[in-house]
């Protein structure tokens, strides 16, 4: 297995530097981060020529591209706009560890990631529990009993879960327990953020906080996840060894747990697999409407001011997450399915 | 495999609380007096301040830096209202209030030279650093240095590197600002913040650049009510009162959230989860105010929303170079009806002039009416008639399809499609363009639509140096952007020798009610030549909670007197 893994390894590389290049690419159609930098003020013209020259933006894309991935110490800038390079470069790419600053703010894209992603995780890891928790028990169960009344209701409401835009679904909720119940004079949540200035960061406050924007999460992904859960399930049922099993007189609750679940599982397991690189990226409407300072806002933020070193670094450590669950996801198929070898 | 895939995820999350809960706690103690500044102030400062009470404000956007040195963002320069005044701040009247100049320098008071370009500046000796430094004349030399040197990557040099030749500490206490020429805008351009030299020049020395200085996210050091405490990046900034500055607040702190979407914002304030909400639109205001605890308060910024009209013979449709034909544009467009029906008419009139949001150089021009039937005799007697039968006017074989372009805000959008069926009674036509803004102000060089005279009426909302009226460079013939001069300003192609001697007198004039009568005359002759039709006068619009008292805000620095405001009991 260890073979496969580092075989696997040694094929991300050439796709992450392809991914890279193309990625790049895309940066040059986000427009012009220096004409965004005074948002309501745009930079005088000046101004706007002598940024490009010292933040290296007026150097062609394929110049500021190998500075992004192996940096410029090794050569000399023109920053006083003379025309003659008089000053060393400063970046060392991100071949070495460089991942670049911020055009907007100047600072090193990881440490604003690093700032960003305990936020992000906390959110959607939580939502993700929630969501395999309850779609498996939701799905499961409309499985045990198809076309009951209650696998009629959870069907209904699945379409509806399904079919509702999260700004709407998010403002709703908002509206719902943290401005009218207020009003009514009902235990309420907080409409926005992290934590309330008056009270301080405690855990209390971070999970009233939470209620909301994990409910939107896991609303809209449980109706989805719960169906194909369900009809999973339902497959597994009708195959010849679940029907042996029962017919041997197995005992149902050991039928269910032993034999289908198990099998069911494996495409559920692709699905949470392909999912989990991208709770990294955050929940980009979610975390804008509950002000909840994640990587989806990042991400978005800096897109609006055309940041290409942010977002680079976002979207590749977003690749890089995608290639390493990946493997992750394939060596998982192989504990849980015997039939699977890697080798 | 997944039971322990589980426990894993248990654990990421377990871990995750435990990074996001394990900060500092965002009610900190206060900033109490510490014995470096009580040690500081002298010994006969008056009894330790006590702080009570934290207000909480909304922005919509978060701050790029806190260093002014990188930033021109609106959201950032009003913070520094908070924490890092600069030599005054200006009141709901925008006028001066002294922050750390001991006066504002006049030809009375012997600091303003007769010729113009010498401003000497005098600080107060009470005012200090947060950390007890004084602030002294030193900083204000550094603070110059910093922002023209190559080593920083500053984001304006605006005005220094166009008008100032020296910046000299003549004693602790008095700076010497020297002008290459007389320069009008100096009450609102020169020195609004200052940088604090003991703090900063150490790491200039070691590292050679402030770029990367930790002060310009965590600027520990200021001078100004409060002190800065925290910014976590997305979330928040937390402000302490500073009981060392010469006005302690009555606050204990003041928490900015950052909330991004407007229809969120408007949840908080009417939840009451924040006390003052800022960039609100006047359809919100019903919804604010239902509860009778949020007042909605319009204050002017000096943004008037107008279009900018191409003169340029060799860029605009021969129909705008024309002054006739560029009035009956004003003429056919009911702004009247649209501001009514998009807007609120008490908080959004229509404005005649580029000047009219920047009091008192507006002047009291009257908005051109709305009369089509002038407008139509207009165009008949220009020449531009239907000849084709095709429902526009036409002349010499061309079509009179203006070229009518702005950015993708969704109120943009729809005043175009109204203007464009307003146009249509009257035979104009308008080929409407919508650009993302970082493109619709690019300038020449990059394919920018304005500069590169691709339209005939762009709209936007803009103003001069508020509350100074200074915005000679987008109207002045030297000015024109074109491929021999790519950073012109003047995207509008205009060349008019009268207004041009008029801008360039007012740009050295520093005796106030001359220059009001010069802008007043600007305004009429940049209204009767149609330059610039005025379509609403653009206010931010805050709201503030009942429970936040004696807020005044004013429109070039909104939070002047935050060390008044006090919550409620």
């Amino acid at each position: 297995m260890s073979t496969y893994i580092l075989r696997r390894l040694g094929q991300a590389i050439p796709q992450l530097f392809i991914i890279s290049i193309i990625l790049f690419m895309l940066m040059q159609a986000f427009g012009d981060p220096v004409a965004t930098l005074g948002a309501r003020t745009p930079p005088k013209p000046e101004d706007k020529e002598r940024l490009r020259r010292m933040l290296g933006l007026d150097q062609p894309p394929a110049m500021q591209y190998l500075t992004w991935l192996v940096g410029n110490d090794w050569q000399k800038l023109d920053m006083d706009g003379d025309g003659i390079p008089e000053t060393n470069g400063s970046r060392k790419g991100i071949l070495r560890g460089d991942w670049g600053n911020s055009l907007v703010t100047r600072r090193p894209v990881m440490e604003m990631i690093g700032e960003r992603l305990p936020n992000t995780l906390i959110l959607m890891v939580t939502a993700e529990i929630i969501i395999i928790g309850l779609s498996l028990i939701i799905g499961l169960y409309s499985a045990l009993r198809p076309y009951s009344f209650f696998d009629n209701l959870i069907t209904g409401l699945s379409f509806v879960g399904f079919s509702m835009p999260v700004f709407w679904l998010a403002l709703s909720l908002m509206y719902l327990f943290a401005v009218n119940f207020r009003r009514w004079g009902l235990p309420y949540l907080p409409t926005v953020g992290m934590f309330d200035p008056a009270v301080g960061k405690t855990p209390w406050e971070l999970i009233k906080h939470m209620v909301l924007p994990v409910s939107t999460l896991a609303i809209i992904s449980i109706a989805g996840y719960s169906r194909f859960v369900r009809s999973s399930v339902l497959e597994v049922l009708s195959q010849d060894y679940v029907r042996t099993a029962r017919s041997k007189g197995v005992a149902s609750r050991f039928v269910v747990w032993k034999h289908a679940l198990p099998n069911a599982a494996l495409p559920f397991i692709t699905l949470i697999g392909l999912d989990i690189p991208f709770l990294l990226a955050g929940a980009v409407v979610t975390e804008r409407i509950f002000a909840w300072p994640g990587m989806g806002r990042l991400f978005i933020d800096h897109t609006e001011r055309a940041d290409f070193p942010m977002l680079m670094g976002i979207l590749m450590l977003i690749s890089i997450a995608v290639v390493i669950f990946q493997i992750i996801t394939d060596v998982v198929y192989s504990l849980v399915d015997p039939r699977i070898r890697l080798n | 495999m997944s039971r322990k895939l589980y426990i894993l995820l248990s654990l990421l999350v377990a871990v995750s609380m435990l990074l996001a809960a394990c900060g500092a706690p965002a009610a900190e103690e206060p900033a109490a007096a510490t014995e470096d500044a009580s040690g500081s102030t002298g010994g006969d400062a008056p009894a330790e301040p006590t702080f009570s009470g934290t207000a909480t404000i909304t922005f919509v956007q978060e701050p790029d830096s806190l260093n002014p040195l990188y930033t021109s963002m609106f959201f950032s320069g009003i913070t520094r209202d908070f924490w890092l005044k600069g030599m005054w701040s200006f009141d709901n009247n925008n006028e001066p209030v002294l922050e750390i100049a001991a006066e504002v320098p006049s030809a009375d008071n012997g600091s303003l030279s007769a010729d113009g370009t010498t401003i000497v500046y005098k600080l107060r000796n009470d005012v200090f650093w947060s950390d007890g430094e004084p602030v002294t004349a030193d900083d204000f030399v550094f603070t110059y240095d910093m922002i023209m040197s190559d080593a920083n990557v500053v984001q304006s040099r605006y005005p220094y590197e166009d008008y100032v030749t020296s910046v000299t500490a003549t004693d602790p206490q008095t700076v010497t600002v020297t002008f290459s020429e007389p320069f009008a805008a100096w009450l609102t351009t020169v020195f609004t913040y200052v940088l604090p030299k003991h703090v900063l020049q150490p790491v200039f020395d070691a590292e050679g650049t402030l770029d990367n200085a930790e002060w310009n996210k965590a600027p520990t050091v200021g001078v100004g009510p409060f002190v800065f405490s925290e910014w976590e990046s997305g979330s928040h900034l937390i402000f302490t009162a500073n009981p060392t500055w010469v006005n302690p607040p009555s606050l204990e702190q003041v928490f900015i959230r950052i909330v991004p979407d407007d229809a969120a914002q408007e949840a908080a304030i009417v939840a009451g989860d924040t006390d003052i909400g800022v960039f609100l639109s006047s359809d919100q205001i019903p919804t604010l105010e239902a509860d009778g605890t949020v007042d909605v308060v319009a204050v002017s910024s000096g943004y008037d929303e107008g279009w900018f009209m191409n003169v340029n013979p060799e860029t605009a449709h021969p129909a705008m170079l024309d002054v006739n034909v560029r009035k009956a544009i004003a003429l056919a467009t009911d702004r009247f009806t649209i501001i009514n029906d998009l807007l609120d008419a008490s908080i959004n009139p229509v404005n005649a002039t580029f000047w009219d949001g920047t009091a008192p150089y507006g002047g009291n021009v009257e908005p051109y009416p709305y009369d089509p039937e002038q407008a139509k005799a207009l165009l008949d007697a220009a020449g531009w008639v239907d000849s084709n039968g095709d429902g526009t006017r036409d002349k010499d074989g061309v079509e009179l399809v203006l070229r009518y372009i702005t950015n993708t805000r969704e109120l943009r959008k729809n005043v175009q499609a109204v203007v464009q069926q307003q146009w249509s009674l009257v035979g104009i036509g308008a080929q409407l363009e919508n650009y993302s803004s970082d493109v619709f102000w690019n300038g020449y060089n990059d394919g920018g639509p304005q500069a590169q005279g691709i339209y005939d009426i762009a709209e936007y909302s803009s103003v001069g140096s508020f509350p100074d009226p200074e915005a000679s460079a987008n109207f002045l013939c030297s000015e024109i952007s074109g491929a021999d001069n790519p950073d012109g300003a003047n995207w509008q192609g205009i060349c008019d020798e009268e207004l041009d001697a008029l801008l360039n007198e007012q740009a050295v004039t520093l005796d106030v009610n001359k220059r009001i009568e010069l802008y007043h005359q600007i305004g009429q002759l940049m209204f009767d030549k149609v330059y610039y039709i005025g379509i609403w006068l653009d206010p931010d619009l805050w709201s503030i909670n009942s429970r936040l008292q004696n807020v005044t805000l004013s429109g070039a620095t909104p939070f002047w007197n935050a060390h008044e405001w006090t919550v409620a009991p």
